[in-house]
């Protein structure tokens, strides 16, 4: 009883704290964007409000304007067009954010396995040893959201920006998943704990030679690229933001959704690019591993500044992934397609067979 | 009357009011009434603090309005940056601009499609009451007309600063609103939640004129009273010429042959010349000679300078020209019509690549009467012709035999009349020229709502026999039906092609542009550009502005150049003035300097947005917007206004530079812009993406752009060094040393780079004329309202940072304009599209299109 209490509450921290996240991921985004473009962004909404008793609130930054948006989003028509499909078009963004909600279940937002403080478990659904099989099974759930969503519409742009969903997010789910293959094979285990703890030691000749940690970036440096090239697709951020092109589909495959029903489109995009981030940390790099940090200690404090690293680094990634958007021009839906057939899924092949066969190598020389 | 009093309840107590104001401060709720008002000012924060703008801009307002996003103003601090291109996300629509009749039924349908609670922003004086458009016959006045307005917001163009006092305003209109909360006996002042109130909008239809669903019945009615014509027959209806003709052997200016019009005094001809430069009198009739003896006499007769053919000779004549002629005649620099009195002329300017300079002009005469006029399409010889054509069928009725679609290009299928007809007045006509008796002291100052003159009481005109009234079907898409693009079948496998229609609302059409695409997948098999959107009469009006008053309307053109299409106009009129308006020194320097900026402003412009059609989500645009911000704010200075800056004058310009200007001037020229220049360089021509997404996308070949009219850069980066500067030179051109860039490949890369090397000699210009620039006087003569201009045709052509941009202009002597024609780079550059589309996919259309870099209020004019 008490386990299933705690997993509940688990969820419900995760679940506010991912939402109140994506809110402020959000405002985040339209920050950068401002300071990429020599611009302030919001600062508005917050300040000089007069509360009820003759409280004045100043907060810099437009700190509440995520609230503002979801305040005006839920209280929005909903609208829904006569020609539409309906049901599905009512299921569409509810399984983009579930799928993007679930995925969270075995994410470690801390230390995890052994490095774990005794007693908490920084993640919902300890001890799932396929990990990442499942977090993939779940992300490619969510292109189902896009696809039902532009089919549903009955409108050209979102048919067109659900056909191109599919095909993108299909097409990089292999390199996606070919890219880790690497790190699975030097880690030996697809639970992400062991792949962290892996990455704490000291991995290869190579790296252990310069004296870099065993970080995924370092001795995987190909896979790592693959993967957040990979990602950048699989969440629909620019450069390959195709299904949703505002410059030629004008919303993609939203076009038609209003109120809080595009809202959760926007929830499940942002969500997923949380959890991408995760993954591309713990893969990657290094998960909560810092130079700083000991992975013998499970204490409490330890713990939770190694939760805090391993944010700071999600944060880090968010950032970056960002900032990509606001910089550059996005591919056409061919080019797309070229890069994820005739570069990055070779690429990704010879990559994996040329780790197995080092992985064999260091295995038998041992 | 005595004014009706107001009653207030009365205090049954009396308070305190300093303890009244205690309480209300410190406690917290002290009522039902205000716990519920709780509700409504968080229900109002959360909307006025995110107000989402539908992301669709009409006119030059939408460029204010962009520039209200770009850094310097910042609309983000309001929260209000998220501007979405589907309706069904925005908050607030902002009416940017003039609302055309050809438009209107876009603009309810997306009103309709916004989910409540919904708000407009009338932004302009179009928007708010027609503004300067209002009298033209496609503008719909104001649009409260049709939709419920929040906020107003006055100007032409209205500042970004005034865009943002006006999203205050409407953040303070949401404050004050109230929720209808029912169930708890809370009366509100909110209607979206009335069910019984209907807030959509019946969707106007294009009949014989956009007619206003709610009112059929009455106008009906009114169509069948024939009070139109009444109103018409008892005003002075415009004056028609008789075309010129040939002139006898004596060079004394011979009276016409026909009996001059009673009491008309003897009018000054200007010289008789089609252009400044031009292949001169003794060429003209050699080719006049030539062309008799291949084709038999009277087939070219010497007209004012121009070839006069008979329009059955027509197509062989242009085809000799073409192949045949010692000089190639291969570009047809323009093609307009003339209504006069016993015809209508079509005429066409050519001028040679390979020759460049050597403009003539063909006449071609046909019937005058509505709907008689036939001429040989000359759309196999010169494909350039084919939207010029379009548009002459549709302003004066001619038809053009074997021209492949003949169909209504401006206004659609349907509408009545043949508006550049000199017999077609507008609903709004008061009088053949401006100023109108009713606005000056002599008609009493009797000032009146032009919508008080039309029986209508709005900007309708309908024939009297039309009966089709129960047959207006708002669902019908009259606009853009006639031109869907037919379908071949590409591929092998049995797929299936659908059309897209992309516009008139679409974030990348670059304003109200429309394309009937059809796809097969994404890739594009056919694309058929749908315009007129913005098709707010500018000719129609130019006809009723006197020369001096049209130059704030030239301004309207292209809205991002409109110092230089003042340049433009100015040069026509003073090709008829002759010597009596030669620009002293100092004011040529200034016209050159401000042409300048214009074009460095309108690249920046045009190489951000094209690299914003291409996906880079607007970094790039609002660094190059900076750029144009600091060129903006020296016309201001010097003109008074951002954008519509009105500053050329008839010999010169309207003031002369206040001091400061200049070392300003130079600072920016000198310290910044190269700088600036190579910035974007650096960052984007070598930019993968950039390169994948241009490099061998949307080839024009150098032929093709030729037979296609293209100009300017569109031209010029297909290989053909065509500058007006330097081929046909105006003002002082040839004092400065720049080079005409060229590119090589034509496509969407070479656009984009020609524009950046183009600034770059630009500035090179600038340096030379800020340096150089003498004291002086900047008019001939004194200022001067009354500007008598000699009768006669010119056609002026400046290049444009669009193109060439040239104004046909016919003087009668009289105060107006007898025929004013506009030569819009952007429209002509737009024939070419679908050449250039054909086999690409609709990510490329968007880029393609951002390459030949339109501008609307010159496409449609
Ligand atoms: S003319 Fe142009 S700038 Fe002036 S109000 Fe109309 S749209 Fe705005």
């Amino acid at each position: 009883m008490l386990v299933v209490i705690g997993i509940l509450i688990k969820i419900l921290v995760v679940v506010g704290i991912t939402q109140g996240a994506v809110a402020y991921m959000i405002l985040l985004e339209r920050k950068v964007a401002a300071y990429s473009q020599d611009r302030i962004g919001p600062n508005r909404c917050g300040s000089n409000l007069v509360l009820p008793g003759g409280f004045r609130l100043n907060l810099p930054f437009g700190l509440l304007q995520p609230i503002a948006d979801g305040a005006k989003m839920i209280l929005k028509e909903d609208v829904i067009p006569s020609y539409v499909e309906k049901p599905l078009y009512i299921l569409a963004p509810a399984i983009s954010i579930i799928a993007a909600m679930i995925g969270f279940a075995v994410i470690p937002f801390g230390p995890v396995g052994t490095q774990a403080p005794s007693g908490v478990n920084f993640q919902i659904a300890p001890g799932v040893d396929i990990g990442i099989v499942y977090v993939f099974a779940i992300g490619s759930l969510a292109v189902y959201g896009v696809i039902l969503g532009g089919w549903a519409s009955n409108n050209k742009y979102s048919f067109l920006g659900g056909l191109r969903s599919s095909a993108q997010l299909i097409s990089y789910e292999i390199p996606l998943g070919m890219s880790i293959l690497g790190m699975v094979l030097l880690a030996g285990s697809l639970d992400l704990n062991t792949i962290v703890n892996y990455q704490d030691g000291h991995g290869l000749w190579l790296t252990r030679w310069l004296g870099l940690p065993a970080w995924g970036v370092f001795v995987q440096p190909i896979g790592c690229l693959l993967f957040i090239i990979s990602a950048f697709a699989e969440t629909n951020r620019l450069p390959f933001d195709l299904p949703e092109a505002e410059q030629e589909l004008v919303g993609g495959y939203h076009t038609e959704y209003s109120a809080m029903k595009f809202g959760m489109f926007f929830l499940g995009e942002y969500l997923h690019v949380i959890t991408v981030s995760y993954l591309t940390v713990i893969l990657f790099f290094g998960g909560w591993d810092a130079p700083f940090l000991n992975q013998i200690q499970s204490d409490w404090f330890s713990g939770l500044l190694k939760a805090l690293v391993l944010l700071v680094k999600v944060g880090l990634m968010v950032f970056f992934m960002m900032w990509v958007r606001w910089t550059i021009p996005r591919f056409r839906y061919d080019q797309l397609m070229d890069l994820a057939w005739k570069a990055l899924i070779p690429i990704a092949l010879v990559n994996l067979v040329a780790t197995a066969a080092i992985v064999e190598l260091l295995r038998s020389s041992h | 009357m005595a004014t009706p009093t107001i009653t207030r309840p009365e205090w049954s107590t009396v308070i305190d009011p300093v303890l009244q104001k205690e309480l209300e401060q410190h406690v917290l709720v002290t009522n039902w009434d205000k716990l519920l008002g709780m509700v409504d000012t968080v229900y109002n924060w959360g909307r006025r603090s995110s107000l989402w703008p539908l992301g669709f801009g009409l006119a030059c307002c939408a460029i204010e309005m962009i520039c209200t996003a770009s850094s310097r103003f910042d609309i983000a601090r309001f929260g209000a940056e998220v501007f979405r291109g589907s309706p069904r996300q925005a908050d607030v629509m902002i009416v940017s601009g003039t609302v055309t009749k050809t438009m209107m039924p876009m603009i309810a349908r997306l009103y309709d499609q916004m989910p409540e609670p919904k708000y407009v922003i009338s932004m302009g004086a179009c928007a708010t009451g027609g503004g300067p458009f209002k009298e033209g016959y496609n503008v719909v006045s104001g649009i409260d007309k049709y939709l419920p307005v929040d906020v107003y917001i006055p100007g032409c163009p209205p500042t970004p600063q005034a865009l943002l006092n006006g999203l205050i305003m409407l953040q303070k209109k949401i404050d004050g609103e109230k929720l209808d909360i029912p169930l708890l006996g809370k009366h509100g002042n909110t209607p979206w939640y009335r069910t019984e109130l209907d807030r959509d909008i019946p969707v106007p239809v294009l009949g014989p004129d956009l007619i206003d669903l709610r009112t059929v019945e009455i106008a009906a009615e009114k169509t069948a009273q024939g009070l139109l014509d009444a109103r018409e027959a008892t005003l002075t209806h415009p004056p028609k010429i008789a075309a010129p003709q040939r002139e006898s052997a004596t060079p004394e200016p011979a009276e016409p042959a026909k009996p001059a019009a009673k009491g008309a005094k003897k009018v000054k001809r200007a010289e008789a010349r089609p252009s400044i430069v031009w292949l001169g009198n003794e060429g003209l009739s050699a080719l006049a000679e030539r062309l008799n003896a291949k084709f038999g006499a009277e087939t070219a007769t010497i007209i004012q300078a121009g070839l006069l053919i008979p329009a059955d000779k027509l197509l062989v004549v242009a085809r000799y020209l073409r192949d045949e002629n010692s000089i190639r005649y291969d570009y047809l620099a323009s093609l307009q019509s003339v209504h006069y009195e016993d015809c209508i002329e079509v005429n066409y300017q050519l001028d040679s690549s390979s020759k460049p300079g050597s403009l003539i002009e063909l006449r071609v005469r046909t019937a005058e009467a509505e709907g008689e006029g036939e001429v040989p399409s000359v759309v196999g010889i010169w494909r350039g012709a084919d939207f010029q054509e379009r548009e002459v069928y549709d302003m004066m009725g001619v038809r053009f035999t074997g021209h492949p679609e003949l169909a209504r290009i401006l206004m659609w299928d349907g509408f009545a009349y043949y508006p550049l007809r000199k017999d077609y007045l507008e609903p709004y006509y008061e009088g053949p020229s401006k100023v109108f008796d009713s606005r000056v002291e002599e008609g009493f100052g009797r000032h009146f709502r032009a919508e008080e003159v039309n029986p209508y009481g709005t900007n309708m005109k309908i024939p009297r026999d039309f009966k089709d009234w129960a047959k207006l079907d708002a669902a019908e898409d009259t606009k853009g039906l006639g031109l869907l693009p037919s379908g071949v079948n590409v591929s092998e496998l049995d797929t299936d092609q659908f059309i897209i229609s992309m516009g008139p609302q679409h974030p990348s059409t670059h304003g109200v542009f429309r394309m009937n695409l059809r796809v097969d997948g994404e890739t594009i098999i056919g694309l058929k550009p749908v315009m007129g959107y913005m098709h707010r009469n500018h000719e129609k009006i130019g006809e009723r502005n006197t020369f001096l008053m049209n130059f704030p309307f030239t301004d309207r053109l292209d809205y991002l150049t409109s110092m230089g299409n003042n340049f433009g106009y100015a040069l026509a009129v003073e090709q008829l003035m002759g010597d009596d308006a030669k620009p002293p020194e100092r004011a040529e320097f200034i016209r050159v300097i401000m042409a300048e900026l214009t074009r460095v402003a309108s690249h920046m412009w045009s190489i951000g947005f094209l690299l914003n059609d291409i996906g880079a989500f607007f970094t790039p645009a609002l660094y190059a917007i900076e750029e144009r911000e600091l060129i903006l704010d020296l016309f201001e200075w010097a003109s008074g206004s951002r954008m519509m800056c009105n500053y050329y004058r008839f010999g010169g310009v309207a003031f002369d530079l206040p001091p400061g200007w200049l070392e300003r001037a130079r600072g920016i020229v000198n310290d910044r812009l190269d700088g600036k220049i190579d910035e974007l360089d650096r960052y984007l021509s070598g930019n993968e993406i950039v390169l994948d997404r241009c490099k061998g996308i949307g080839v024009l070949t150098a032929e093709q752009a030729l037979a296609f009219s293209t100009a300017g850069p569109v031209l010029r980066a297909s290989g053909v060094p065509y500058d007006i500067r330097r081929v046909a030179p105006y003002s002082i051109y040839s004092h400065f040393t720049f080079d005409v860039i060229k590119g090589s490949a034509g496509d969407v890369y070479d656009r984009y780079y020609v524009r950046l090397l183009e600034m770059r000699e630009s500035v090179k210009i600038l340096k030379q004329a800020l340096a150089d620039i003498p004291e002086g006087p900047i008019l001939p003569g004194k200022k001067s309202y009354q500007i008598k201009v000699p009768a006669g045709e010119a056609y002026s052509r400046v290049e444009n940072p669009k193109g060439e941009l040239g104004y046909y202009v016919v003087a009668d002597g009289g105060p107006t304009a007898y025929r004013y024609h506009v030569r819009s780079p952007s429209f002509i550059n737009l024939t070419a599209l679908e050449q250039m589309c054909l086999g690409h996919t609709i990510a490329d259309v968007v880029g393609i299109l951002g390459s030949l870099d339109i501008v609307l209020g010159e496409v449609d004019r």
